[in-house]
């Protein structure tokens, strides 16, 4: 049987290598992430039939569990491990070709290593060892921030890591009181003990730990460095980040407060503030003129909507929940990557520049338009089952509260087809007269019209996993079933791993 | 303003935070884990001090997670400041008196030996591969401050630090082959309180005791580059 | 007793410096004095009375009161980790010096809404 081990232990002691791979030859770097990439992904789907039922708990040196770290690859841990397997193949395929300027081999290095941080972060069963990899995400996605080195991305790098390590010392002074209080830092023996201690300090903890785990998540009102992060950075990155890693912080909060604290009077709470980042998010994306700033603001808002599913607390509502992220992922990774050539023929990030796209790049405005489209939720896209499903999950918990929210959410869904169908109106039909607009003094590189083949062949996988899933969604409901019991059910968890 | 609301804010986290904190006495054991890691760490991993059966053996996944957290430190580093335009202004630095510059280059092979000193027996002693690998770091330093315009080969760093931290994943593939559990402790433990004991602990601190002393002169290379 | 309120007197320094200072510099060095604040409470919470150093340098140490060494190695880590941080930050400063001159944040906003 394969261990779950291998998930993280290879793309790391790769990624350690890659130097010495590039001493020997130049041009081998970028190489390296697709094949670990390919690694993860086959050893995730091969481990998915078998952790359905029960989870496979590994202890990392032999001890026994509330002695050693502890990696619990359950059904959500592999389902998200071979998400990020998934993304990361195809983005660091687009990648061979998109990235030519710059230290490249750092760039890989830095690459491999934010994506084996969010595998860690996912399988591991530990609050430090969750710290750690945390940290690993965090670092690597600042330093890829200001990879490109001009001015703007500098500063989103400067406000992001300042921003981050606050929310990581939060998170540090709670993971300090819960060890204070409980004695242990493995989390099931900590969700074991959690009610011999008064709830109300307990409460001081969690809300450290959320609030620094939802820096990154990017919880209303923590999310004020993600506008500027994930507009500032190169493509594949944004890509990445909006795709993989804030969705991964989301797990961490999740995580923590349905197994650890099994909290269940904060979820209204909680609610509300998913539909509060939703509008937010939504309506700051309507108003804008840069189309990564405008990506990053729908960004804000989906997570606020997946935040709203899973808070619904009941099996329904996990379930759209997970389904919802795992439509974010798809969609917003194949945003990223199609406007990424665009922007790069153009030189410019503003919309109105984006005219007659639809005739000069057909194939990529093409995948444009399914990301936009799966992301508002029409029908057979994969974004329609998932947003469906959220409602009615809504609808079913009967409580007027959440009926009054779920009808925020659909307006949120209008605006945010507004600004969508004003895009591919502009890339498919353009005013006449106002193609003299011009970019903001960018580079462009008109050379060829479409983009290249490599960067082709990921975006269009992106488009079929779209398209597939929404015409066949029963296809994902296993795995999203089994998934959704596993966060719900604490007491399973705690058994698995102790005993 | 903005210093009165930053004050009413963090007023309102501590009183939250003293809250929580009535309820940790201080100065009294309230820990399990750390009862079972004081009786029986002498026996499971041979080492004599605790925190680095700790370190190394028992909570080893973090201190793996540890090293990949300075190495992005130090590839995100080079590849932020990598990107400027080199100024080929050589100037004419001041070069250090005749004393400053002896007494640097004696100082130097002892500093290191100390430092190496530290992460060899970072079982039997307080210290280990961390602590080791900054003094080894200083010493680098000092002769960067000391003897000005020795400056140390940068592939030479590169790949020392690459193979060590290859050498704790292999270690702890090793340990996956052998005993089926990923950094499993599979070589003899011997007797405590001698050199050659516990197992892997002693090869792991000094993997990690050239990764970092590596790492960290590398960072100072690319700062003190910077200032030129 | 006299620990938390050091640890916690460093935290709140650290936090109402990054809150309200202008220069990055000394922002940065407020991120520095807060990991030393959550580095100390941490240490301080796994300490007994009179207690010693959790190593056993002779045969024949007894175990009874040595301080609990869990933290000490959770602290280990989270110093690597914050250096790690700072190295990065000081990084983005020269960056940002050279592209703008001049390193007051309230001057460096180019990105607006």
């Amino acid at each position: 049987m394969v261990s779950p081990v291998l998930l993280i232990a290879v793309p790391l002691g790769l990624a350690f290598a890659l130097p010495l791979f590039g001493l020997v030859s130049k041009r081998i770097g970028k190489y390296i992430p697709v094949v670990a990439f390919a690694f993860n992904l086959i050893i995730s789907l091969l481990l998915i039939p078998k952790v359905l039922d029960h989870s496979i708990v590994i202890s990392i040196g032999g001890f026994s569990p509330p002695f050693c770290i502890n990696l619990v690859a359950g059904p959500v841990g592999i389902l998200f491990s071979a998400l990020i397997a998934l993304v990361g193949l195809l983005v660091s395929i687009y990648a061979l070709d998109y990235i030519r300027e710059g230290p490249k081999e750092k760039y890989h290095i830095l690459y491999l290593l934010l994506l084996t941080g969010a595998t860690g972060v996912v399988l591991t069963g530990d609050i430090f060892n969750l710290f750690v990899f945390f940290e690993i995400l965090c670092i690597s996605s600042y330093a890829l921030v200001a990879y490109t080195g001009e001015k703007s991305g500098i500063e989103s790098a400067v406000k992001y890591l300042i921003q981050g390590a606050i929310g990581s010392s939060f998170l540090l002074i709670g993971i300090g009181l819960l060890y204070g209080l409980f004695g242990t830092l493995n989390m099931a023996d900590i969700a074991q003990n959690i009610t011999t201690i008064s709830p109300l300090s307990v409460f001081v903890p969690l809300v450290l730990i959320i609030t620094g785990l939802g820096v990154e998540a990017a919880i209303f009102p923590l999310n004020a460095w993600l506008p500027d992060a994930h507009s500032s950075a190169p493509s594949s990155i944004s890509a990445i980040l909006s795709g993989i890693a804030i969705e991964v912080g989301l797990y961490a909060v999740v995580r923590v407060i349905f197994t650890i604290f099994g909290a269940s009077n904060i979820f209204m709470f909680l609610a509300f503030l998913g539909v509060l980042t939703l509008l937010v998010g939504e309506l700051c994306a309507f108003s804008q003129n840069n189309i990564k700033r405008m990506l990053a603001y729908s960004s804000i808002g989906q997570i606020g909507l997946i935040l709203f599913a899973l808070s619904i607390a009941t099996s329904f509502g996990v379930t759209s929940g997970l389904f919802q992220l795992i439509s974010h992922v798809l969609a917003k990774s194949l945003l990223f990557l199609a406007a990424g050539y665009m922007i790069y023929r153009t030189g410019s990030m503003d919309i109105p520049s984006f005219e007659g796209m639809g005739k000069r790049m057909p194939l990529t405005s093409l995948a444009f338009t399914v990301g936009a489209f799966s992301l508002v939720g029409l029908p057979p896209f994969m974004g329609f089952p998932s947003k469906f499903l959220i409602v009615q999950g809504a609808l079913a918990k009967g409580s007027l509260f959440f009926t009054v929210l779920i009808g925020l959410v659909l307006f949120g869904t209008v605006i945010e087809g507004a600004y969508f169908f004003r895009v591919v109106q502009t890339m498919y039909f353009s005013a006449k007269g106002r193609s003299a607009f011009g970019g903001r003094g960018g580079k462009s590189n008109p050379g060829g019209n479409e983009a290249s083949v490599v960067a082709l062949i990921p975006v269009f996988i992106l488009v079929a996993l779209i398209v597939g899933i929404g015409v066949y969604p029963k296809f994902m409901t296993g795995i999203l079933d089994s998934a959704a019991s596993e966060l719900l059910n604490r007491f399973e968890y705690i058994r698995s791993v102790l005993g | 303003m903005r210093k009165i609301i930053s004050i009413v804010l963090l007023g309102i986290v501590a009183l939250g935070i003293i809250l929580s904190l009535a309820r940790i006495p201080f100065g009294v054991s309230k820990t399990k884990v750390g009862g079972y890691y004081i009786d029986k760490g002498r026996e499971e991993t041979g080492a004599a001090n605790i925190v680095t059966s700790i370190v190394v053996n028992y909570r080893a996944f973090d201190t793996l997670g540890e090293i990949t957290v300075l190495f992005i430190a130090a590839v995100g580093l080079g590849a932020v400041l990598s990107t400027r335009k080199k100024h080929k202004r050589e100037q004419d630095l001041e070069p250090a008196s005749l004393v400053l510059y002896t007494g640097c280059r004696f100082l130097f092979p002892l500093i290191l030996l100390f430092g190496a000193y530290i992460f060899i027996h970072g079982h039997l002693t307080p210290g280990g591969g961390f602590q080791g690998g900054a003094i080894v770091a200083s010493a680098y330093l000092l002769i960067y401050l000391g003897c000005r315009g020795r400056r140390i080969p940068e592939a030479g760093t590169k790949v020392i630090e690459s193979l060590a931290g290859l050498v704790f994943v292999v270690v702890g593939l090793l340990g996956l082959s052998f005993g089926g559990y990923f950094l499993l402790n599979f070589l003899p433990k011997g007797t405590p309180n001698v050199l050659f004991s516990a197992g892997i602990i002693p090869i792991v601190y000094i993997a990690i005791g050239f990764k970092v002393g590596s790492e960290l002169a590398g960072i100072i290379d690319n700062l003190m580059e910077e200032s030129r | 007793m006299i620990y938390y309120i050091g640890a916690f007197g460093l935290i709140f320094i650290g936090l109402f410096i990054i809150l309200v200072k202008r220069n990055l510099i000394k922002v940065i060095i407020g991120l520095s004095i807060l990991d030393t604040g959550v580095n100390l409470f941490l240490i301080s919470v796994g300490y007994i009375s009179k207690g010693t150093a959790p190593i056993f340098s002779k045969p024949g140490i007894e175990s009874a009161r040595m301080v609990d060494p869990v933290p000490q190695a959770l602290v280990l880590t989270a110093i690597v980790i914050g250096v790690a941080v700072l190295a990065l930050a000081l990084s983005l400063a020269i960056r940002l010096y050279h592209h703008y001159g001049t390193l007051n944040l309230r001057k460096i906003k180019e990105q607006r809404w």
